[in-house]
Parts: structure tokens; sequence; C-alpha cells
């Protein structure tokens, strides 16, 4: 029951810790970006494709 | 062409060999509610860029709705899942919803501006009346998504679990204010706490390399003899940590079958300490590029791209992190063989968990190919921007790694049919007025600092960049965002093994996300790229071969060249 508990309210914590983190952060993008939200399209997808190529299988 | 929308039943109705141009939409509940949240989340992001009124939904719903419907389906996915009654789905619902969405549109960019004119005296109340359209439109989009008879199927099956959704939404309502406030405050912020650290640290790191560096702890400022930066207590890591935070904790839902638990939640820390740590490196290295190379490149392209190389370095280590180490991975990475068995001869347990491995690494063999000189070109132009002040002087290493990159794939890339036909070259023509006809319309030729630097340079280095700068736009470019774009993304939207895929059976919706993909990636013009994504798409699909989408794109790329170096247009590039 325990592990139970923990399996959904770990997920549920990350998110409310994603989000507000998130929030506070993302007020600041208006003045200093640490990380330039102008350029977050071009970066993310560099990260996803780098994911995909790294998960992809060997030729046999 | 024809054009036929119909809902998908399921894996078993999942066709790959549809003749017909078909809008697949998903069947079963789950996927419904999925559907839902995805066009919500598209459509607020399309029309917070386009009428720019901050997150188009009214705010004060967002942290219930979101934390509500994350609990409902977490806690609700396997009843959800076991829904398999195929629904239908009620267009004349989403037509409401788009009425109102194109009411709140209309409202916005015709009735305000003429209120404002006319002097109207409740232009407050009148600004809200967009969003309340916006508003408005979710509850059809819900019914056409989700019937309204089986709204009440889904609450009676998941009941009580709809309350404790909806319990967790009320808390994260509350909450949700209270933990900013946490942040913004002056005295408990662990901004704050952040910024002294940061301060600190970059000094001690500065004064390793440079003694006659001075710090001012009350100002937070940090100077070298050339150079001064003030850091901010935004600039102390935290949007970097909500990232990593965002970040690690999406991976590791996405990892969670082959990862162990609770280990894995221990790479978070280190994956924090590392972003903040590297924040640091970020900074002390700013100050020393500043001080040493140039104030312009340290402040222009360093201070902008510098945060997301860190972040894109601490993410990839995690995820390899998540895959190598042995005591976070469920299955181990290498099975051994048997004591007794030569080399290479297996007992069925190994096999199959090798099997498994495999099944894990599940992306085609073929992703390399197409993904890797889009992504060579990504980093590069990281790179080169991170050196640069207001004039991008790298360009040539895009044109010179995608070049390498192309050329060690050759071998995977000859077996793509490159021929073209008429099509192409019409639809590069077609996409290279659409391109610059908005702008030629709306303001003639845009002022850019980019001819104002190139003329700075030798006639020499001049000739060499334009040359670099055309040779990728004509060459590398095209051929590698054509396969990543139309040969990669839009074929893996429909099956994991996308390189089996014809690219004359590419749907509507594929192609759709595609070209809005391809779009965004291209900043202002967004939409002239959705637009160009799609042409190079219709052109690829006319007869199923990639030659027919590299030639128009580099017919649209040469045609914008000769424009830029004709008319001196130089915010086109």
């Amino acid at each position: 029951m325990k592990m139970r508990f923990l399996k959904y309210a770990l997920p549920v914590l990350g998110f409310a810790l994603v989000t507000g983190t998130s929030a506070h952060a993302l007020a600041f993008f208006k003045n200093v970006p640490e990380v330039d939200p102008s350029l977050a399209v071009g970066a993310l997808m560099l990260l996803v494709g780098s994911l995909a190529v790294m998960r992809a299988r060997r030729r046999k | 062409m024809k054009l036929t929308v119909r809902a998908n039943p399921g894996p078993a109705g999942k066709s790959l060999s549809q003749s017909a141009f078909s809008l697949t939409i998903p069947g079963h509940l789950l996927g419904r509610f999925y559907l839902f949240a995805g066009i919500v989340a598209v459509e607020d992001l399309l029309l917070s860029r386009m009428i720019n009124m901050g997150l188009a939904l009214p705010l004060h719903p967002f942290p219930f709705a979101i934390m509500s419907f994350a609990v409902f389906l977490g806690l609700g996915h396997s009843s959800l899942k076991a829904q398999r009654e195929v629904i239908p789905f009620r267009f004349g619902f989403l037509g409401g919803h788009l009425a109102c969405l194109a009411a709140a549109v209309c409202f916005f960019f015709f009735a305000l501006p003429a209120l404002h004119l006319v002097g109207f005296p409740y232009l407050l109340a009148a600004d809200s009346i967009p969003k309340a359209f916006i508003g408005l439109s979710i509850p059809p989009l819900a019914l056409a998504c989700v019937p309204l008879h089986a709204w009440i199927r889904v609450f009676r099956v998941t009941s009580p679990l709809w309350v404790y959704a909806a319990l967790a939404g009320v808390c994260a309502g509350i909450l949700s204010p209270l933990s900013q406030k946490f942040w913004s405050d002056p005295v408990t912020a662990p901004g704050q706490f952040l910024q002294i650290a940061t301060f600190h640290s970059v000094e001690s790191a500065l004064r390793f390399f440079m003694p006659d560096v001075s710090a001012n702890a009350a100002t937070y400022a940090i100077s070298t003899p050339r150079f001064s930066v003030l850091i901010y207590a935004p600039c102390s890591g935290i949007q970097g940590l909500a990232l990593v935070l965002g970040f690690t904790s999406v991976w590791l839902w996405y990892c969670r079958k082959q990862s162990r638990f609770p280990q894995a939640l221990l790479l978070i820390p280190c994956a924090l300490g590392s972003i903040w740590l590297l924040n640091i490196v970020r900074i002390s290295m700013l100050i020393l590029i500043g001080d040493r190379l140039s104030p312009a490149v340290a402040m222009g392209g360093f201070h902008s791209e510098a945060g997301w190389i860190t972040f894109t370095a601490v993410a990839l280590g995690f995820s390899m992190a998540t895959e190598r180490l042995s005591w976070v991975r469920k299955t181990p990475l290498s099975v051994p063989s048997p004591v007794g068995f030569p080399a290479g001869v297996e007992t069925g347990e190994a096999a199959g968990a090798r099997e498994e491995l495999r099944e894990e690494h599940g992306e085609s063999p073929a992703t390399g190919a197409y993904l890797l000189p889009f992504l060579a070109i990504l980093a590069a132009s990281l790179v080169s921007k991170a050196a640069s002040g207001n004039f991008e002087w790298l360009y040539p290493l895009r044109f010179v790694v995608a070049a390498i990159v192309l050329w060690h794939f050759r071998s995977e890339l000859k077996k793509l049919d490159w021929r073209f036909g008429w099509v192409a070259p019409l639809t590069g023509v077609a996409v290279f007025l659409v391109w610059v006809a908005p702008f030629r319309w709306a303001h003639g030729s845009s002022a850019s600092p980019l001819g104002s630097a190139l003329a700075a340079l030798s006639p020499a280095a001049r000739l060499a960049w334009i040359a670099f700068r055309v040779a990728a736009a004509v060459i590398t470019v095209p051929i590698a965002e054509e396969l990543a774009f139309r040969g990669y993304l839009a074929r893996r939207l429909v099956d994991r093994e996308f390189d089996r895929i014809s690219f004359s059976r590419l749907t509507i919706l594929p192609v759709a996300v595609s070209s809005v993909a391809f779009g965004l990636m291209h900043g202002q013009h967004w939409m002239v790229g959705i637009v160009a994504g799609l042409a190079y798409a219709l052109a690829l699909r006319w007869r199923g071969r990639m030659g027919d989408a590299f030639a128009a794109h580099a017919v649209s790329n040469l045609l914008l060249a000769a424009w830029v170096l004709s008319r001196g247009d130089w915010a086109q590039w």
C-alpha cells in the first residue's frame, strides 16, 4: 500500500515542484535570460533529436 | 486526392497503407483525453504567439486544471485504458470551439482597437472579452473529443477518483501563489541564497585565473580592469535548475519501466548540482571572455547560448547515466555468455534479455542517418553563435560540420530516391514568393545588422562568408532539414520503424505536426515556415521521392539567397 501511494504521490510531487519552480524561473525570462527563450526551439530540438539517436538500435 | 476523416479504432485498425489523405483521430477514451490536452496546449501556444496576450487562456484556473487533469489521468490510467469502446468525434462541437476562438481573435484584432479609438470607458472589461471567448471554447472542445455520454461513463467507472483529482487541483491552486511568494520573498528567498552562493563561487573561481578581480558583495558586482558584471538573482542558476528539474522528472517517468526506484531519483540532485556548478563556470567564462577577448562576444552570443549549451549537456549526461549505470537500470547492459558455452552461443534466457534490450532501444537504426546532419547544424549553430557578437563570423562551421556528417552517411543516403520532377522547382518558387511577400508588403526591406557587419569585412572575407552562407542554404540545409522533418519526423509519428513507410502514404496529421515543428524552428518566420513545410511535404508526397522535397527546398533557398544579395534585404537571412 505504501509503495502504491509512493508510486502515485511522487510524480504528483515532482509535477508540483516543476511547475512551481518553472513559474518562478519563467517570470525572470522577460528581464535577464540565463537561458534565452528565443533559442528554446532549436536547443530543445537538439536535445530531443540527440535522445532519439541515443536510443536508436545498432544495425545488425 | 480525396480527404477522408476517420476515427482510428485502435491498433488492430492501424493502417499504414491508406491511399487517401486521411486524418486519423484516436478512437478510444484515453486517446481522446490525450488529444484534448494536446489541442488545448497547441492552441494556447499558437494564440499566445499570435495575439501576444501572455498565456492565452485565463490564468487563474491553470494550476487547478493542470493538476486535476494530471492526477485524474495518472491515477485513472488503467481504468480509462480498459474502456475500449470506439466513441464518435463530434465535429459540430469542434465547429463551436473554433467559432469561439475565431470570435476571440476577431474581437482582439478588430473590436478592441476600435474601442480604444473611440475612447470606450470600460476598456478593462472589454480587454477580458477575448479571454472569456477562449475560456468558453474549452467545453465544446471537451464534448467534441469525448461525447457527453462518455463523460458520464468516465465519472461512473473512475468514481471517486475525480473527487481526489479535484482536491489535488484545489491544493495546487492554493499552493501555487504561496510557493511563488516563498521564492520571491526577499527574506526567505532561495533565489537570494543562490545569488549569494553564486556570487562568492564565481569570485573564488575567477581569483584562480585573475588575481586582480574585484568583488562588491553589497551590489553583487564582479569587476576586472576591462569588464564588469552584476550577478542578479535571475542569473544565479534558477532557470537552469527549473529546466533540469523538468527534464529529469519527465525523463525518469518516460524510462520508469527500465529504471530502478528509488535509486534513479538520486540522479536528480546530481543533475541539479551539475547545472548549478556549470552556471558558475558560465558566468566565470563570460567575465574571462569579456576581459580577455571581446565584451561584445561575452554579452552577445555567449550570454544567450551558453545557458542552453550547459542545459543540453546536463540533460544528455543525465539520460546517458540512466541508460548506462547498472545500479539505475533494471535490465543489465551486457548479458554474459553462460559458462561452458562458446562466445556467441546463448541460452534462451540470455537471448530473451538481449531481445528485451533491443526492444528497449526501440528507435530504428536509420535514425542517425536522418537526424544527425540536422543535429550537427543545430550544435554548430549553438557553438558559432556563442563565439559571436552581433555578427556570426563562424557560420561556415555549420556548412562544414553538416557536409562531414552527410558524407559519413553517404552509403545510407544513396538508397534514397534523389530524382525530382517539375513539381519540385515549382513548389520552391511558390514557397519563395510566400516567404518574401508578407515582409515586402508589410514594411519593405527590414533593417538588419548583418549588412553593415559584412560591409566592415575585407572583400575576400566577405566573399568567403557569403559563399559558405549560400552553399549551406542551397546544399546542406535543405538536405538536413528535409531528412529530419519530412524523412524522419513525419514518418516517425506514424511508426517507430519509420524508414519502412512510403512517403506517398503520409497522412495529414504527421505532415501537419512536422510542418508546425519546421515552422517553429524559423523564429519570427514561423507562420510562413509552416506553410513552407506543408508545401515541401506535398512535393514529397506527390511521387513519394525525397528528391522532390530536397529540390523544392533548395530552389526556394536559392531564390531567397538571390533576393537577399540583390536587394540587400539581410533580415531574410
